[in-house]
């Protein structure tokens, strides 16, 4: 029993360190310098570091130290939790990190909820109805849209909702500047800013539920016990809810926890097309600027946030299934 | 009505696949009474798990059921899928085969039986789970295992608590499908007890018990039918079935069963003894008395007593020998020997019949008689319908054909072993050449010898004893015989040629369906390889019957005291 714990714990420490190491050596291969950029400010207002200059930032930030240095260095830092300091913002990165991750997490959390739900209530009605009609249009409907790119649907939403029936807003997170009367109006502005973001990143992963969950049950309703259910004359709803999805749940239980990786890769595209505040908004500006510190932070924080959506996957699976407990 | 509780009528099952129409059931009938058990047994495949779902109404919607399937006075079929529903387990349960599967692995057993109490009772939460115990005491299974989950029990526990959940709403019938299968055999013969017990125990609910394992159906039902393909091809009191089947596939069935045959060795039911499938009776392909009309013709399901019926165009397994009243003296120097008197042996077709006694004793008399070797003083012999006489049935295809104790002088060692083979083909002279030649090789094939040319065209006195008596056999075979009598021809043979040859023919007889009489003083011998027995001393026959029968419980003295010896020399 506790072999393969102790196994699963390595897998994710040497994950977590190929991450870093990763994140490490990406933005130092990367054509770029920031310092050269700080000099060249989209404005115009152009001021140039003397070479004195760079050098002294090149020795602030342990640049010029030898390649090995520095890493150790960085994994000493990152361990500590101590993500550097941002060159374009002069703050911490934790700081601007941990300001902007609210957005970007309740975006992903509340997104997922939404397609995982209704995309394995439909993928459920749609193995129950396997071969019928309504089978076959929701298949065919999910498996086009999933094939389409996420920033496209978020522009299609947008232009739609947004531009053309001006229900919602086009931009940001919160109505800039606003004062509230009551919590309750802050929380309704968020809520009003919130939804086409929401709606879109829920589009875009609902097809994979469904697609999920109707494999799940299909599988799980050709298993004898289904029949010995039928056979016992259950109803209809304590064999579906009850016989099958207690089973079917599993995978879908599994992707939601796998999908939040490349939720928050939509979460990035979705984020940049409504200019919403979160990481991924957070991140086009760092890899624009060049922000070394920051990119690294950004990425460190996603990936530990991956890692320990999976490990919860592979806990509250063995949670809820009895065979594995 | 009255006593009838369930009544199939022409019952079909289709079933659709991609590849077309496959039908599983075709034109099944049978009744079933209150409180009566009753068996249906068949190879896998046969359809008898179709028969169970059918019943049940749990087909998936590639099948297709036709018929009548009326449980007390109600076709079933016609009902909808939710008036169905108020039969199920409520009237009639079903214990699914113990896959791992067949209880659902996330809900706890209490859960899995509470459910079905809870649908079919108005009880409140106490008295359910009153009822609950009350059954768990009845399998014998501590209530603590209650709140475990399928996975956490053991095949044999598992199997109690299917038959628990199956007796939750008190069904009026109980189906079991297979309930012995992958168990060990002391959770078997607890399962069956069980069963046993609980249908004595409370009010009598009738059962269909589905398996192919034999000593539960002899065990549990009264009566039993035996399925083929779709097609009840035996039915019959299980008691009186297992001891003399009348159709050659439940004959089959019996004999590939370890319980039933302890010593001899098994063989299935061939797969195929013909080349082609035929339209008429479902078993002609791996009949081995089958004749071209039964190709054409499907059988139907007639009686043959009272009882009994079965479905065989040629009436079930055919008499294929009856010798009558044979007797023959001998006078030798003014005494009088009776070899034979008044003996009355028969052989049925595809059986090994052994004919066992001293030396002396009259075997080989009566052999060569019944072969038409030697006239006999009184009676006749029946062969196929006629009576023999000389030599006209060893002399054609299809016939008799005798093999001898030693076939040093059986075979003229001038010949060549193609020769030997062939002459009887020659002499008849039956097919060409070419064909002869053909025929000679297969039948070496047969037999495991060689057939290269350097090996053929050896004479006959090269060989080994073992080698002429393969010889021998492989000359008797070519006539195609539907009776093989066999005279001692392993007593010149060393153990492990005996061996070897025995299961060579065995082999043989399986395959090819022959019928054989086997004679031979050696008691382990005919226990190995006989399904009945004939014991002669002093030219009477003194003994016959199943051969478990006859080496367990010999009723005549001579028969006590010979195996008696005969098995003494083993041990």
């Amino acid at each position: 029993m506790n072999k393969p714990i102790i196994g699963k714990a390595l897998e994710y420490i040497i994950t977590f360190f190929i991450i870093l190491t990763l994140n490490f050596m990406v933005p130092r291969l990367m054509p770029g310098d920031p310092f050269t950029f700080l000099s060249n400010d989209e404005v115009g207002v152009s001021f140039t570091f003397t070479e004195e200059e760079i050098k002294k930032y090149k020795d602030y930030y342990g640049l010029n130290k030898p390649i090995t240095t520095q890493y150790v260095d960085y994994l000493k830092n990152t361990l500590s939790g101590y993500l550097g300091y941002s060159i374009f913002y002069n703050d911490e990165v934790l700081n601007i990190i941990t300001e902007r991750i609210t957005w970007t997490i309740s975006l992903v959390f509340i997104s997922t909820l939404i397609s995982a739900f209704s995309g394995s209530l439909l993928g459920s009605i749609s193995a129950y109805y396997r071969h019928r009609k309504i089978d076959k249009v929701l298949y065919f409907f999910f498996v086009s849209i999933s094939q389409i790119p996420p920033f496209l649907i978020g522009l299609l939403i947008l232009y739609y909702f947004g531009a053309y029936l001006k229900l919602f807003p086009l931009s940001g997170g919160i109505t800039p500047f606003m004062e509230y009367n009551s919590y309750w109006h802050k929380i309704i502005d968020l809520a009003y800013h919130f939804i086409l973001p929401a709606l879109t990143l829920s589009f875009v992963n609902i097809g994979n539920f469904y697609l999920v969950s109707r494999n799940s049950v299909i599988e799980i309703l050709s298993k004898d016990y289904i029949t010995t259910a039928k056979a016992k004359a259950l109803k209809k709803r304590r064999i579906v809810f009850v016989h099958a999805l207690r089973n079917a749940i599993f995978p879908i239980v599994t992707r939601i926890f796998l999908s939040f990786g490349t939720v928050i890769g939509g979460a990035v595209l979705i984020e940049n097309v409504f200019n919403y505040p979160g990481l991924g908004l957070l991140m086009k500006e760092a890899v624009f600027y060049r922000d070394y510190p920051l990119i690294q932070g950004i990425f460190t924080i996603m990936a530990l946030f991956v890692l320990t959506m999976n490990l919860l996957s592979d806990l509250i699976n063995k949670k809820l299934d009895p065979r594995l407990s | 009505m009255g006593n009838t509780l369930l009544k199939v009528e022409g019952l079909k099952v289709n079933y659709f696949s991609e590849n077309g129409k496959i039908e599983a059931i075709k034109e099944v009938s049978f009744n079933v009474k209150k409180g009566e058990t009753i068996g249906i047994i068949g190879e896998s495949g046969s359809g008898k798990t179709s028969i169970a779902m059918a019943i049940t109404g749990l087909l998936e919607n590639n099948a297709e059921v036709k018929g009548k399937i009326i449980y007390e006075g109600v076709n079933l079929l016609d009902l909808k899928e939710e008036e169905i529903n108020n039969y199920r387990w409520n009237k009639i349960a079903i214990v699914f085969q113990n896959r791992l599967d067949v209880l659902n692995p996330v809900l706890t057993i209490k859960e899995q039986i509470t459910e079905v109490i809870i649908r079919h009772n108005n009880l409140c939460k106490d008295e359910v789970y009153k009822k609950v115990r009350n059954l768990f005491e009845s399998i014998g299974l501590s209530k603590d295992w209650l709140n475990r989950y399928p996975h956490e029990l053991s095949g044999g526990m598992r199997q109690k608590v299917l038959i628990a959940m199956a007796l939750a709403c008190e069904p009026d019938l109980l189906i079991v499908d297979e309930p012995t299968s992958s168990l060990d055999a002391d959770s078997r013969s607890e399962i069956i007890n069980l069963l046993k017990g609980i249908q004595n125990s409370n009010r009598k609910f009738s059962m269909i018990v589905v398996s192919h394992d034999l000593t539960l159906i002899k065990e549990l039902t009264f009566k039993v039918l035996v399925l083929y393909s779709g097609h009840i091809l035996e039915e019959g009191i299980t008691r009186e079935v297992i001891k003399n089947p009348l159709h050659p596939y439940t004959r089959g069935l019996l004999n590939s069963s370890p319980e039933l045959n302890p010593y001899q060795d098994l063989w299935g039911i061939p797969i195929s003894l013909k080349e082609e499938k035929g339209k008429g009776c479902p078993f002609y392909q791996r009949c081995n008395q089958a004749r071209i009309e039964c190709s054409e013709q499907v059988p139907k399901l007639k009686n043959l007593s009272l009882e009994r019926k079965v479905a065989c165009n040629r009436g079930g397994i055919l008499t294929i020998l009856e010798a009558k009243g044979i007797c023959k003296k001998f006078t030798y120097k003014n005494r009088v020997i009776k070899a034979c008197d008044n003996c009355n042996i028969d052989i049925k077709s595809g059986e090994i019949v052994a004919l066992v006694g001293q030396s002396g004793s009259g075997k080989t008399t009566l052999a060569n008689i019944i072969s038409g070797f030697s006239k006999a003083d009184n009676g006749e012999v029946v062969f196929d319908g006629n009576k023999i006489e000389n030599f006209k049935e060893i002399r054609k295809l299809n016939g008799l054909q005798i093999i001898f104790q030693d076939p040093f002088s059986s075979i003229n060692p001038n010949f060549t072993i193609e020769e030997a083979i062939r002459e009887p083909l020659d002499i008849l002279k039956i097919e060409t050449k070419d064909l002869r030649k053909e025929k000679v090789k297969k039948i070496l094939t047969d037999v495991q010898l060689p057939v290269e040319q350097s090996f053929v065209k050896k004479k006959c006195m090269e060989l080994s004893g073992g080698q002429r008596q393969r010889v021998a056999i492989a000359r008797g075979l070519i006539m195609e015989p539907k009776i093989l009598i066999a005279d001692e021809i392993c007593s010149m043979l060393d153990p492990s040629t005996k061996a070897n040859m025995l299961r060579l023919l065995k082999e043989l007889q399986n395959k090819k369906g022959f019928s054989m009489l086997y004679i031979t003083h050696d008691l382990n011998i005919a226990r190995k390889i006989s399904d009945r027995v004939f014991v002669m001393y002093n030219g009477n026959l003194v003994e016959s019957g199943n051969a478990y029968e006859i080496f367990n419980k010999p009723k005549c003295n001579y028969t006590k005291k010979l195996i008696q010896k005969g098995f003494m020399k083993a041990l």
